[in-house]
Parts: C-alpha cells; structure tokens; sequence
C-alpha cells in the first residue's frame, strides 16, 4: 500500500517536473519560434512597405534587425519594450532614436533568451542594424555598464550622435526576477560626425 | 471499501509531505538566493554611484549653456565658467550678434572645452575667430566631416583650434583644443537675425535656456497696397488698429549651480521714433542717443540661466506694417520683405470645424487614457456655439461620436462629454482609418477644419501614414497631441508638417491645461491660409517654398533671390472663407548685408524639412544642396561648420591632453522612469521543475 502511494507521489512530482520543464522550455521556444514568424512578417515589411504584423492578434511589428556576427546573432527587434513583446524578440524602446537613425536608439531583451549574448560582447565588437527600408548601419561597442534600473540618464536621447544602446537585467545568471541592476551595452556609429 | 479508504487518506497524506517538503526545499534555496543576488546588488550599487556621479554622461543632459571637459573615456566633466560678452546691432527688423566666449583653464594640465549652448532657431551663425593673446584666427566653412578631420588633426598636433558644429537647429557646440594651464582662449562668433515683430512690439531674444514657448499676440492693421518703402527699408506708414495683447508669462529656468555668467550690450537703431524699450527679465542700463536710436546694456554680468529678452514700440505705436531689404551680391539681388496679414477680420463670427482624433489602444492604458480624456473635456469646453466637431476614436477598430461633425451644442456636448467618460483602452493601434476617416469626411463648414490628434504615437508604419496625410489633408490643418511617458514624438512631429499644423506635448496630468490652452488659442485664432504668390521677372527664387499658414500676430516673412528683382509681388490668401490679396512693391528699401545670409538661411531650414521627410535614396542629393548653400554663404547648418587652426603647435608633445573633474552637474530628468523588465522566469521553472524531478527519483530509488 505504502509502495503504491510512494508510486504515485513520486509520479505526480514527475508530472509536475515535466510540466514546470515544459513551461521553462516554452518561454525560450517561444522566443526562438516567435523570431521565424517574424522574419516573414519583416521580409513582407521591407518588399511592400507595410506595417506587417508577424500574427494577427499582434500588437507589435518588425522595426530592425539586430546582427552580431561575432556571436551568431542575428534577431528581429520588435516595436515597443512592453512583457508581451520581449517574449518575443528584442523591444525597441520607442521614445528613443529610429533604429540608424542619428541620436540614441535604444533596445531591451530578456537577459537569459535573447540578450544572453551581451554577457560576452567586448569593448571594439561591431554590432550592426538594419532598419526597414534597408538602411544599415555599424556600430562599434564603445563601453559596457552595471547600472540601477531607475538610473535612466542612459536612456536619454543623445541627439549628437548615432548611438546604440542595449538593455538587459543583471547579473546574467540570478534565477530571482525582477532585479534592480541593468546591464547596459553602448556602441557609436563610426561615422559619427559630432563631438 | 475500508482499504481503499484508508489507502485514500494515506496517499493524500503523503502526498502533502511530499509537497510540503519539496516546496520547502525549493523555498530555502530561493530565499538563499535571492540574498545571495540582493547582497550582489548593494555591492555594485555602491560601486556604479563612484562612477556616475562625476561624469556629465550625455551633452543632451545640459539645460543652459555649459562648458564640459572631455575625457579619453568618451564622456564629458563639468568645467569651470565661462565667461560670454555679447554685442548686437539692431538695425531695422535685422540684428548680427557678435558672442565671445572666454574659455579659462584653472588646471594644470592642458585641456579641451566643449561648449553646448542656444542660439535662436533661426540664427544663421556665418562667423568664427579664435583669439590667442593679440592674434586673431578666422575660421573657415567646411563640410562638417572635413572640418571635424581639421579639429582632430590640429588638436593631436598640440595646435590651438577651434571649431562651431550645430547640434540642433537652435543648439550649438564650440570645442576648443589645447588650452594652456591657467590659461584662456577666446572663441568669437557671429550671427544674424531678425527681429521679430507681434502687434505693435517689437522683440530680440537671446536664449540661454532650453525651453521653447508659444506667446499668441494680436497683429497690427493691414491696407490694400504699400506702395513705398523709405530707405531705411520701412513701408510708409499706415492707420493701426490698436489690439491689447495677451501674453503668457515666462518660463523660469531652474537656478543651476554652474552659473557661466554672460554680458550683453545692444546698439538699437530702429528707424523709427522709438516709444519704450524694456527688457523682461533682466535689469538694463538705457542712453538714448536720438529718437530713433538707442544704447542698452546689462546693469551687471548675470548668471547664464534665464533667456534675454528686449522689446521696444514705436511712438503713438505708429510702427510700419511692412519692411522691405535688398542686397545685391554676385550679380544677384537678394530681398526680404516682412508683412503683417490683416487682422480686420471678425474672427469670432466664423464657424469652424474641429475633429478629434483620439487613440484608445492597448497601449494608451493607464495615465495616458486619463490625460487624453481630461485633454479632450478641456478642448469642448473651447467650443463655441457656431462651431461644429466631432470625436473619432480607435484601437484595432474605428469609430466616431457622430455620422459626421455636428454643432457644438449643449445637447451634443453632453452627449460628447459621455463618449468620452465612456473611452477606454484596448487593442491594437490601427492609425490610418481614424486618420482617413477624418481627412476624408465631407466638410460641414465653409471655413476652418482642424484636426486634433491625440496619441502616444506607437505605430510603425509611419510612411504610410504620412502618404495618407499628404494626399487627403485638402482645407484641413492636423494639430498632433503627444500623450503618456513616453511617445513617438518623432512621428508626431512629422505628422504635423504634413498636416501643416502643429505638434505640442503633454507630460503630465497637470500640464494637460496648460498645453491645450496653449493649442486652443492658436486654433482659434488662423488668420491667413493657403497663402499664394504671384511674382514676375527673371528665375526668382523664393523661400520658404510653401508659405504656411498665419495665425494671429505671425508676420509673413519672405526671402528672395534673382537676377532682377520683378517690380511688384501679389500676395494671396484665404481667411475665413474670404479671398485676402495685396500687392506690394519690391522698389526702394533699405540696403543690409544680411539679406543673402538670412535667404540662405530660410533655404537651408526648409531644404532640412525635405531632407527629414526624404527617402533614403534623395538624402544625399538634398545634403549636397544644403552643403551647396551653406558653403556658398558661408554658414554653421547640420552639415558644415566652421572651423579655425592657428598654425604653431603650442602643446609640448611630452604634454598630454588632460582633464580634472572641476564640478559637478547632476543629470536632468527623462521621461521614462525606469528600464524596462528584462527576464524571463524561465531558470526559476527549470530550477523547480529539476527540484521536484530529484524529488520523485529519489522516492523511487527508496522504495527500490
């Protein structure tokens, strides 16, 4: 009798292990799926010059594309830093400069999916954007910062130059959400032209 | 039965355990991490404060002009003050300012200042010297890349440079390479101006703070025909209609610990009698030197934190209602003419049609959707009873108040009051039907039809929109309102020079008064539209190329360049539903060198307008005519800038170029709060998930 309930239980936390798996898994499944989906609507968005939704219940689109050779990185950004479209992809923060455009253009991503890389980005690496009219441009990590989360004076618009700035929660490994600490990447476009 | 029963009861009550303690276990380690992670937090808290706080990390940050240091490490150090002299000449309606700004070294090691500061927004800055002792350096225009190449080179040679690069149409930014320890360089620009003209006033402004404000006055009287200017380039004078004017008071900049103080002295002919001259905010000294001519100047230095302003009337406020001044330059003829439109017009008798457009997406949620319902109760509160309006609002859908606009009264107000209590948020941000919906709609008036847009403007299919804009704006005018932290103020900015309307922006719940006022009293108040001219003579080239609408108390102003001047100018428009036009001479005048610099001037801002709105591909063409113009006339634009080196390096190559933390400048406020949550609980799940998973095989390999 004690064997069988033992069974059970044990089955049950089983159960439960696979479930809470499942759902761990399904959040980077997601954003990796999300990313192909996306890559249609972009591809839609820069043929015809349309605002393509990548699904139709969608509140957000395709607004550049984020590559990083060094690392394999190749991510589509999506319009707005809101939860529901960091589960997909990269946010651009929208206050912040068109992506390639002059000024500060600013992008957040969850650090355990599609900002993991960051950990690893090294002063002098290029990181380069492409926005939807095919424009591109290369920027070059200039510094990387450990900063509070309502420090924003680093979100500020710099209107002098072609700046990137990269956003995501800190430190890379801590397993509680919600932290205070932001990482954040800045990389200058190298033909900057202003002081 | 009894068996089962108890089996029941025993596998609940393991069960229990079983979850109790997994969930213990799982509890423990969080909480040791969670401290663990928090313990990490203070310790790089403490170290990133060190960092930041002696650093001015983005020259955007600086509200007044202030000088800053750079640093081998990309960002910027507070630097001591600087001290500005300012000279201007006031001559008609123009005025050329000459600024210097002596930029000291206490330190002992050689440094670089940069200097960011206001200018006004139509400042066309055409001169640069670099004193050193007794020598004077000029500065030459280049294409900014080439003369930012210049500045390096001579800064890396140990040469004393400087060099002036717009930031923005009214910011500026001088550097200077090399300055000896406790020494100074003294960087001299010049540029001009026009004076601007409201009613019966007449007023300069030199900026030292960064915030721009809307003041709506009443305009002057108009004639049929002018038909001589004197030579001093004023029209003969004609009757005036005397109208009191409502004024908003100042903004006051905060007071800022770096206080780089400033002297200004003015030499004011105006060309005619002159009445009263005051300064607003400042205290002068005033010596009359004729009845048409006077000298002002600061009572003392005074900290550069609050924006000068001088006004001055004519006596018996006989001030002429047009100005007239020509160049000739390069065998060209250059011109300016100034006019004030009519303002006989009753406009309180014309009806008008107001359309608001009102975003009630998903993202509009919270504060936002509080702002733009108290912004719209606020905005039916300005109608009047001869006006019609409507409200169209929408997310993933459309729809409007009314059919189509209908009178503003009470009964349609109260029915509109509770559309809008009724508004809420939700959805997706489809833009471009509530857009056409508006533009498209048949007009119920003859006369005015505005827009008011309001949005936080999360959309990205920006083109689109303007293409909608562009092609059904007609008679209408679109007025775009920024709502929320954080809106898409670059689109609506653009959406407006489309609409050939205007874009303002609510911060706050506590501003939305404040701003809509501001609105409402330029809509309520056009005075002249789709204004037209009629021109003979030989390839004459006007600016601005599409002449935009007047409200109350704008002049126009027109600049013109040909071969031959033609004899006359038909100006027309429409006010109300009435046709307005007037002929006006181009004979007589006076003579000023400003007037090809202020036509450049006027082309370049409406050449950057192009240049914003164009595709990639017509970029560059329009950059290569701006840097054309500017190149040709020698001005500071976006593109080019000025530049001068002295020949004879003065830095000891052993020497570095250094700098020290000299003050501290707290960085101002965002408009966001804080970043954006960036992880997922993805690792917490895998944690757990792995905890119980250990859980169960080791139940497993106990019964085993």
């Amino acid at each position: 009798m004690k064997r069988r309930t033992a069974h059970i239980v044990s089955v049950l936390l089983l159960s439960v292990s696979v479930v809470l798996f499942l759902n761990g898994g399904y959040i980077h499944a997601k954003a990796q799926l999300a990313q192909w989906l996306i890559a249609t609507a972009w591809s839609q968005s820069t043929t015809n010059n349309v605002q393509a939704k990548p699904w139709p219940w969608a509140d957000t689109w395709p607004v550049a594309r984020l590559e990083v050779p060094k690392y394999k990185v190749d991510q589509y950004v999506l319009a707005g830093s809101t939860g529901e479209s960091l589960a997909f992809g990269p946010g651009h923060i929208f206050f912040s400069a068109a992506p390639t455009e002059q000024g500060n253009t600013i992008i957040a991503a969850h650090r355990d999916t599609h900002f993991e890389f960051l950990q690893n980005v090294q002063k002098g690496d290029v990181i380069i954007i492409h926005n939807a009219k095919g424009k591109r441009r290369n920027y070059h990590v200039q510094d990387m910062t450990i900063v509070d989360k309502e420090d924003v004076t680093w979100l500020e618009n710099n209107a002098y130059s072609h700046q990137l700035t990269l956003v995501t929660c800190y430190p890379f490994n801590a397993i509680q959400i919600g932290g205070r600490q932001r990482y954040v990447v800045r990389a200058v476009s190298q033909d900057d032209i202003s002081v | 039965m009894n068996m089962s029963k108890n089996a029941g009861h025993q596998l609940q009550a393991s069960l229990m355990s079983c979850l109790v303690y997994s969930w213990g276990i799982g509890f423990v380690i969080s909480i040791a991490l969670m401290s663990l992670v928090l313990i990490s937090t203070n310790a790089n808290a403490e170290t990133h404060n060190e960092t930041v706080l002696d650093k001015v990390i983005s020259l955007s940050d600086i509200q007044s002009g202030q000088l800053v240091f750079r640093t081998e490490k990309g960002y910027f150090l507070a630097g001591p003050k600087l001290n500005t002299e300012v000279d201007v000449e006031v001559n008609g309606v123009l005025a050329r300012v000459t600024v210097s700004q002596t930029f000291s070294n206490p330190t002992s090691q050689w440094q670089e200042g940069i200097y960011v500061f206001p200018l006004p927004d139509t400042a066309a800055v055409d001169h640069l010297r670099m004193k050193i002792g007794e020598r004077i350096i000029e500065g030459d225009i280049k294409a900014r890349k080439e003369a930012k190449k210049i500045y390096q080179q001579a800064k890396e040679e140990g040469k004393q440079a400087s060099l002036i690069e717009q930031q923005r149409p009214n910011m500026f930014a001088t550097s200077v390479a090399n300055i000896a320890p406790n020494d100074s360089i003294t960087v001299v620009i010049e540029y001009q101006q026009r004076v601007t003209l409201d009613a019966n006033e007449f007023s300069l402004r030199f900026p030292m703070t960064i915030t721009p404000r809307y003041i709506p006055r009443t305009s002057i009287a108009n004639t049929e025909e002018i038909s001589h200017f004197n030579g001093s380039g004023w029209a003969v004078n004609t009757d005036q209609v005397d109208d009191a004017s409502h004024i908003t008071p100042p903004v006051l900049a905060a007071e800022s610990d770096i206080s780089n103080r400033i002297n200004i002295s003015i030499m004011l002919s105006a060309g005619f009698d002159l009445d009263e001259v005051k300064s607003s905010y400042h205290q002068v000294e005033d010596v009359a030197v004729n009845s048409s001519t006077r000298k002002i100047r600061l009572v003392d230095d005074v900290p550069a934190n609050r924006d000068f302003e001088l006004v001055w009337s004519a006596r018996n406020k006989q001030a002429p209602q047009a100005a007239l001044f020509k160049q000739h330059k390069n065998n060209e003829d250059y011109a300016m003419l100034m006019l004030t439109p009519p303002n006989k017009l009753n406009i309180e008798g014309i009806s008008r049609e107001l359309v608001f457009i009102v975003d009630t997406s998903g993202s509009m949620d919270g504060t936002s959707m509080k702002q733009a319902k108290s912004a719209l109760h606020y905005g039916l509160t300005q109608l009047r009873p001869q006006d019609s309006f409507n409200i169209i609002r929408f997310s993933d859908d459309v729809d409007s108040l009314f059919r189509q606009a209908k009178s503003a009264s009470r009964h349609n107000l109260d029915t509109a009051s509770d559309y809008v209590n009724w508004l809420h948020a939700d959805g997706g941000t489809e833009m471009a039907p509530a857009l056409e919906m508006a533009l498209q709609a048949e007009h119920v008036t003859e006369g005015i039809r505005q827009v008011v847009f309001l949005t936080d403007g999360s959309v990205g299919n920006e083109d689109e929109l303007f293409s909608i804009i562009e092609q059904d704006l007609g008679a209408s005018r679109l007025f775009t309102v920024g709502i929320g932290s954080a809106p898409n103020s670059h689109f609506m900015n653009r959406a407006a020079l489309f609409g050939r309307g205007s874009h303002s922006y609510i911060g706050s719940e506590d501003e939305v008064r404040q701003k809509m006022q501001t609105l409402f009293t330029k809509l309520s108040h056009p005075v002249l539209t789709d204004i037209t001219l009629e021109l003979d003579g030989d390839i004459v080239e006007v600016w601005p190329k599409i002449v935009p609408d007047l409200y109350l108390g704008e002049p126009l102003i027109l600049t013109l360049k040909a071969t031959t001047l033609p004899d006359d100018i038909v100006i027309s428009g429409v006010y109300g539903n009435r046709v307005w036009k007037k002929k006006v001479t181009l004979q007589g005048g006076g003579q000023s060198e400003a007037v090809s610099v202020l036509w450049a001037r006027r082309k370049i801002s409406s050449l950057m307008d192009d240049y914003r709105r164009a595709a990639v591909d017509d970029e560059d063409l329009i950059k290569v005519d701006i840097v054309t113009v500017a190149l040709a006339h020698h001005l500071v634009t976006k593109f080019t800038s000025l530049v001068a080196v002295d020949k004879t390096p003065v830095r000891p190559a052993s020497e570095k170029l250094d700098s020290q933390a000299v003050a501290v400048n707290p960085p101002a406020g965002s408009v966001m709060t804080q970043f954006p949550q960036t992880a997922t609980s993805a690792t917490l799940q895998f944690i757990f998930g792995f905890i119980l998973l250990l859980a169960s095989l080791l139940l497993r390999w106990r019964q085993a």
